[in-house]
């Protein structure tokens, strides 16, 4: 009775994976070619001829490694996090960062909408154009197989980073002023963290999340469309 | 006989199908499936057991190695819950775009 094993590991000379796995799958494809062949022999087929048929029922082998491998390939879960969430949260980021500056760079004043004895500022100009670069992150991320959530945190990576940056900066700030022995109004900081925090995080936050909501039902719709249509 | 193209996008369909009888190795699997379409689809090792590992991996299959009771040690696959779950909503996939192309080309009617 001929060695299946021996054959298929021959054959699949070059699979290279971890020796437990590689060993499994060597013994896994030699017991169907086994199967193959005792079939053939069961219906009074000669064995060299049973032999010569099995080993053409198991197709090409070189495409048989290559399609084993890239399955069994591990996925990089660095990579790919890379790709779905910190290019295109750090494109957003640079995007919605420079098309400001590059606006106050021409002139751009911001608009000020006032209450009472506090004031806000917001810059129309420029948060008309964050759903775009909101959608734009969405979309770089949805297309390197991000999840929903991953490309709506990816479409407000900006003012996450913000946030971020307050968080830190106020507390080091305030500590600062302590130890210098200035006197810190906290009704005054609060008054400040509520202001920027509606100019730079609130409003900007919900312009970009509107882009990256619609981009995203917008890609969603149409791969629904696209796996139905094709398969 | 069926085109490669087409079959390579109904074998994850009818993989899942026959493993929702019970657990099956890759030979019995690619027999039932060869038996149940009247020769139309047939699987080599090349288009079979890749396409386990990546269900595998996708956590639709587990395979397991079990002994049989001549003594023969086979890779035995059985669907998840998780490939449960899916095998209903591919088969609604496949079954409206058989409709679409009926309705397209008019199969019915040749």
């Amino acid at each position: 009775m001929r060695d299946w094993g021996a054959v298929v590991e021959q054959r699949l000379a070059g699979l290279v994976m971890e020796p437990e796995e590689r060993t499994e799958v060597i013994a896994e494809l030699a017991a169907h070619l086994e199967d193959i062949c005792e079939e053939m022999l069961r219906q009074g087929m000669k064995e060299e001829e049973a032999v010569r048929r099995t080993l053409s029922r198991a197709g090409d082998w070189r495409d048989l490694q290559r399609k084993i491998l890239a399955a069994k390939r591990r996925e990089q879960p660095m990579k790919k996090r890379v790709w779905q969430l910190w290019i295109p949260g750090f494109l957003t980021l640079i995007l919605s960062t420079f098309f400001l500056m590059t606006l106050q760079q021409y002139g751009l004043q911001p608009h000020i909408v006032r209450s009472g004895s506090n004031t806000v500022l917001l810059y129309p100009p420029w948060l008309a154009a964050l759903p775009f670069f909101g959608a734009l992150g969405a979309y770089v991320s949805s297309r390197a197989s991000g999840s929903r959530r991953t490309a709506i945190f990816v479409s407000v990576f900006p003012t996450i980073a913000l946030t971020g940056a307050f968080l830190f900066m106020f507390p080091f700030s305030l500590t600062i002023q302590l130890i210098m022995g200035r006197p810190v109004d906290f009704s005054r900081v609060a008054t400040v963290l509520l202001k920027d925090g509606i100019s730079w995080i609130l409003v900007p936050g919900a312009a970009l999340l509107g882009g990256g909501l619609l981009a995203h039902l917008l890609l969603s719709t149409r791969s629904s469309s696209r796996d139905t249509a094709i398969g | 006989m069926i085109a490669p193209g087409i079959k390579r996008g109904t074998a994850e369909l009818a993989v899942l199908s026959v493993l929702e009888d019970g657990p099956l190795h890759g030979y019995e699997m690619a027999r039932r499936i060869e038996q149940q379409t009247e020769g139309s689809l047939r699987f080599t090792l090349a288009s079979l057991y890749p396409l386990l590992y990546r269900l595998e991996k996708r956590g639709w299959v587990r395979g397991a190695w079990e002994t049989s009771r001549t003594g023969r040690r086979r890779r035995c696959y059985r669907l998840t819950s998780e490939g449960k779950k899916k095998l209903s909503p591919i088969r609604k996939e496949w079954a409206e775009l058989f409709r679409a192309l009926k309705r397209l080309t008019k199969v019915s009617h040749a």
